[in-house]
């Protein structure tokens, strides 16, 4: 049987280097302007489009961009469509990602740790820029919820902190962990059903089908939570506690 | 794990900021802006819609409820007319027969008159003539010398024949 972790191995297509760093492109880069194009496209398409009564296409972009604002002001208020384009655009990548990637033969670029992790990184050094911007030191509060008792003060810093720096790298690991697991349970059940054969496959088989269809439900709450978090998180430091 | 392979760190987070990069930038620039104008442009036409179709439901209500009521005035309006037309009818079919009436009774009462006073004009010719036949009879008795049954035969003729022509002008009445 295969190894079910083989799909998610890369291998350099074209080897290039910048300044003695490697930016060689593989398949993930390949699939990740894959999702650019796609996005572009989509909403290009719906822009130009753009009449009163709506395209299919339209409809399309429209519902994921009402949606998008929709998870905002719910959880940033009016102030956030400020962020609007970056929200939407990590919502799409990341949606987008995670749908080629249940292509077959294609590849998930978020089931790599490390582009999900500059996400998480990123989005979270964020939302201490804007808390530091926009609060100034007081923003430090954070480490101390509110109705503290004083004597508590150095024991919750701490455990505020450890708190915070979970955040990033909770972010970062349930995208890839979903996306990783739901892929190798996938691989596993297709090497069952090969494995098999016509007398016993058909079960494993069976059940590929409808984890497929959970797993495109999960591509798309996966994206979601990642946007709602991260919804959550700048919204801490906009209005925090 | 395959993902942990450092070797393509680099290649990796290089290339997904730059596509991120590039996919924030023409969203933010081209695709998104139009996109949410759209939304809320559509949003406004809605409800203008809304509140349109709404003002207008009222309004036509408000001008059903005007015509419910002028229709209703002039079913009235209607009744009345023709009410009074039926009174004017009957009035002026009473007056007519009256005066016919009247006019009847006094064409019969004219030709009442006539008729008695032609016959009292008759009754006076025929006694004027029945004194002429008197007359007569009296002449031819005297004139001729007649038998004694001559006399009594001449005067039944003359009689006869008066009285032969009285029954025709009482007839005439």
């Amino acid at each position: 049987m295969d190894n079910p972790l083989h799909p998610f191995e890369l291998h350099p297509l074209v080897p290039l280097s910048l300044f003695g760093l490697d930016i060689s492109i593989n398949k993930a880069v390949l699939v990740m302007w894959i999702v650019v194009a796609l996005v572009l496209i989509l909403f290009i398409r719906a822009r130009s489009s753009g009449s009163l009564i709506p395209t299919k296409l339209q409809s399309l972009a429209e519902m994921l961009v009402d949606f998008i604002r929709g998870i905002i002001e719910d959880t940033m208020g009016k102030d956030g469509m400020r962020y609007f384009p970056l929200i939407s655009a990590l919502f799409l990548f990341i949606l987008f990602c995670n749908l080629v990637g249940l292509i077959p033969g294609s590849y998930t670029v978020t089931s790599q740790l490390v582009v999900t992790g500059v996400f998480a990184v990123s989005v979270y050094a964020l939302s201490v820029i804007i808390g530091f911007s926009v609060h100034g030191a007081k923003f430090l509060g954070v480490l101390v919820p509110p109705g503290t008792p004083g004597w508590l003060i150095p024991l919750m810093i701490p455990i505020e902190l450890i708190s915070q720096l979970a955040r990033p790298i909770s972010l970062a690991v349930r995208l890839f962990a979903n996306m990783t697991a739901g892929h190798v349970i996938l691989g596993v059940l297709f090497g069952l059903t090969i494995a098999g054969g016509v007398l016993i496959g058909w079960l494993p088989f069976a059940f590929t089908v409808a984890l497929y269809a959970l797993e495109l439900g999960i591509a798309f709450i996966q994206a979601y939570i990642f946007t709602v978090l991260t919804c959550v998180y700048m919204g801490d430091a906009i209005h925090p506690h | 794990m395959p993902q942990f392979d450092t070797h393509f760190f680099s290649s990796l987070i290089f290339w997904e900021v730059l596509s991120f990069g590039i996919l924030l930038w023409i969203l933010y620039k081209f695709a998104l802006p139009p996109i949410l104008e759209g939304l809320e442009t559509r949003e406004r036409k809605i409800r203008e819609s809304i509140e349109q179709a709404e003002q207008n439901r009222t309004s036509a209500e408000q001008r059903l409820q005007e015509y419910e009521k002028k229709l209703q005035g002039a079913a009235q309006e209607a009744e009345g007319i023709l009410n009074e037309a039926r009174q004017k009818a009957q009035r002026l079919f009473e007056e007519n027969e009256q005066r016919i009436r009247s006019e009847t009774e006094r064409i019969k009462e004219e030709t009442t008159q006539d008729i008695d006073r032609e016959r009292r004009r008759a009754l006076q010719e025929v006694r004027g003539q029945t004194a002429d036949l008197a007359l007569l009879i009296a002449e031819k008795v005297l004139s001729r010398s007649l038998a004694d049954e001559d006399h009594t035969r001449l005067a039944k003729e003359a009689l006869d024949a008066v009285s032969a022509q009285q029954p025709k002008v009482g007839g005439k009445e």
